[in-house]
C-alpha cells in the first residue's frame, strides 16, 4: 500500500497547488488535502501549512481538534512539516494579538519584525517579502541536495527566535537572526515557502517524502 | 466614487470566475468590445480588464482585444490586470492606450520590480493585493500570510504606487457583501487612493461603500453583480454620484 500524506486543509485557503507541487515530487505517495483529524491521524506523514493571523489559525486548530492530530502524529514518530505560520504554530507563545498560546511543540518564540532593530539601529521594513538566504545550521536530510546560503522565497511580518541552537536547522538574517527552519525529532519547520522557492523548494519537498526520521 | 465594471477576459471572450478558478467560468459574452461599450452607454467612466489568460500565462494572451476597447473609447480610463510581469508588456499595454497596469502576483513574489516599474512609468503603476481578514494572500498554498496588508501597501506607497485595488477574496465573487471595516482600515493608513474589489452585490453595498469614500476610497470594481443584474450599473453609478462628490 502506498504511503499517505496528508495536507491540513482549514477550508479556508486554496490548496489546489499544495497537492500539485507534492505530486510533482512525490514517488508513489497518495496525497490527500483533508481537515478532518482522523485522516491526519491515519496519514503516514503531514504537511502543516499555517493560515493567517495566529490567534484564528490556533483557535480554527483547536475547534476543529486538528491541533490534538497534530500533536497525536507528532507522538507517534511521523514526519510532520510546518510551512510558514504552521511553524509559528508549532512553537509555545506568539506575541501577535497581545499574546497567543501555540501548540509548544518547540520552546521558541514568535515576534513581530517591525519592534526589532536592526544591526545599524534603524527600525525594520515589515514585512520581510522576498529571496532571502537560508543559513543550514546543521547538516539533515531535509537540505540533501540544498547548497549552503541557497536562496528561499518569504512573506511574513513574525518571526522565531529563543529557539536552542540544535533546534535551529537554518537561520535567516533580515535586520536580525532568525530561524528560518527549526528541527526537533520528526518534525521540521520552515518560516519559507518551500512552494514558491523554485527548485530549491521542491527538492526540500522531495527530501520530506523521503525523510526517515 | 467610480463604480468600475470588471471585463474578465478568457480566450477572447468575457467571463467570471467563481473564487478565482479557471475551470470554474460562465461565459457573459463573446464580444468584450461590446460589453465595454454597453458599460460606458449606462454611465461608466473608468474600465477594469483583466486578461486570465495572461494571469496564468504569464503574459498576455488577450491584447488584441484590449487595444480594440481602448480605440473604441480614446478618452476612457482604462486599467488592466493579469500577467504583468515585464516593462515590455506594461509598454505594450500604454501603447495600445490603457492608462494604469495592476501588477498582483509579481508585486508579492518580486517586490523590486514594483518600485522599477514605477520610477520607469510613473503615475501608470497600480498594485493589487488579496487578503482574507486583513492578512495578505499569495498564490502560494500556505496561502495566507501573517502580513497585515497595511503594511504592505504602505511599502508601495513608498515605492509610489498610483493606488492599491484591495480585494478580499474571502468574498470576490460570491456575492457576500463588501469587507468595508477592512477596505477602510487600509484607505484610512494610506494617502494613495484605494479601490475596493470584491464583494459588491447591491445598491446597498454601494451605499455602504460611498458612506467611507471619503476616507480615501476612490473606486469599487463590480463584476458578477452586474452581468448576474443583482445590481444595476446605472443605477449604482448616479447613487454614488448622489453620495459622493468624486
Amino acid at each position: 500500500m502506498s504511503e499517505v500524506v496528508a495536507v491540513i486543509d482549514y477550508g479556508m485557503g486554496n490548496l489546489h497547488s499544495a497537492g500539485k507541487a507534492l505530486e510533482k515530487v512525490a514517488s508513489g505517495q497518495q496525497i490527500v488535502i483533508t481537515g478532518d483529524p482522523a485522516q491526519v491521524r491515519a496519514a503516514d506523514r503531514v504537511v502543516f501549512p499555517g493560515v493567517g493571523a495566529i490567534r484564528d489559525c490556533i483557535a480554527v486548530l483547536r475547534e476543529t481538534g486538528l491541533d490534538q492530530a497534530i500533536l497525536d502524529v507528532i507522538a507517534a514518530g511521523k514526519p510532520v512539516l510546518g510551512i510558514c505560520v504552521g511553524m509559528q504554530a508549532l512553537m509555545a507563545r506568539s506575541e501577535e494579538n497581545n499574546g497567543v498560546e501555540c501548540l509548544g511543540v518547540f520552546d521558541g518564540q514568535v515576534t513581530f519584525f517591525g519592534e526589532l532593530q536592526s544591526d545599524t539601529g534603524g527600525r525594520l521594513k515589515v514585512p520581510h517579502m522576498g529571496w532571502n538566504q537560508v543559513q543550514q545550521g546543521m547538516a539533515h536530510p531535509m537540505w540533501a541536495g540544498i547548497a549552503d546560503n541557497t536562496r528561499f522565497y518569504f512573506v511574513h511580518s513574525y518571526c522565531v527566535t529563543g529557539l536552542a541552537d540544535e533546534e535551529v536547522a537554518g537561520r535567516c538574517e533580515y535586520g536580525l537572526s532568525f530561524a528560518a527552519a527549526a528541527t526537533r525529532k520528526n518534525v521540521f519547520a520552515v518560516q519559507f515557502h518551500p512552494e514558491k522557492s523554485a527548485d530549491a523548494g521542491l527538492t526540500l519537498l522531495e527530501n520530506f517524502l523521503r525523510w526517515r526520521p | 466614487m467610480l463604480l468600475i465594471p470588471a471585463i474578465d477576459l478568457k480566450d477572447g471572450k468575457c467571463v467570471r470566475l467563481k473564487q478565482g478558478r479557471m475551470e470554474d467560468d460562465t461565459v457573459f459574452s463573446d464580444d468584450p468590445v461590446a460589453v465595454a461599450s454597453h458599460w460606458v452607454e449606462r454611465g461608466a467612466r473608468r474600465l477594469h480588464l483583466v486578461d486570465l489568460n495572461g494571469a496564468f500565462a504569464g503574459e498576455p494572451v488577450n491584447g488584441d482585444i484590449v487595444k480594440a476597447i481602448a480605440k473604441a473609447h480614446p478618452d476612457l480610463p482604462i486599467q488592466i490586470g493579469g500577467g504583468i510581469r515585464s516593462p515590455e508588456i506594461i509598454q505594450a499595454y500604454l501603447d495600445a492606450g490603457v492608462q494604469w497596469v495592476i501588477i498582483g502576483t509579481k508585486a508579492v513574489n518580486e517586490p523590486p520590480f514594483v518600485k522599477e516599474m514605477c520610477q520607469q512609468f510613473p503615475g501608470h503603476i497600480i498594485v493589487g493585493l488579496d487578503a482574507k481578514d486583513g492578512k495578505v494572500a499569495t498564490d502560494g498554498w500556505a496561502n495566507v500570510t501573517d502580513v497585515d496588508v497595511i503594511d504592505l501597501a504602505k511599502q508601495f506607497e513608498n515605492d509610489g504606487v498610483s493606488a492599491i485595488v484591495y480585494t478580499d477574496i474571502s468574498r470576490d465573487g460570491m456575492l457576500q457583501g463588501v469587507n468595508v471595516d477592512a477596505t477602510v482600515r487600509l484607505a484610512q493608513s494610506m494617502s494613495i487612493p484605494v479601490i475596493a474589489s470584491g464583494g459588491i452585490t447591491n445598491l446597498d453595498d454601494v451605499r455602504h461603500l460611498c458612506a467611507v469614500a471619503d476616507q480615501g476610497i476612490s473606486g469599487a470594481i463590480t463584476g458578477r453583480a452586474i452581468y448576474e443584474n443583482t445590481l444595476d450599473f446605472g443605477e449604482g453609478q448616479a447613487l454614488s454620484d448622489e453620495l459622493t462628490s468624486a
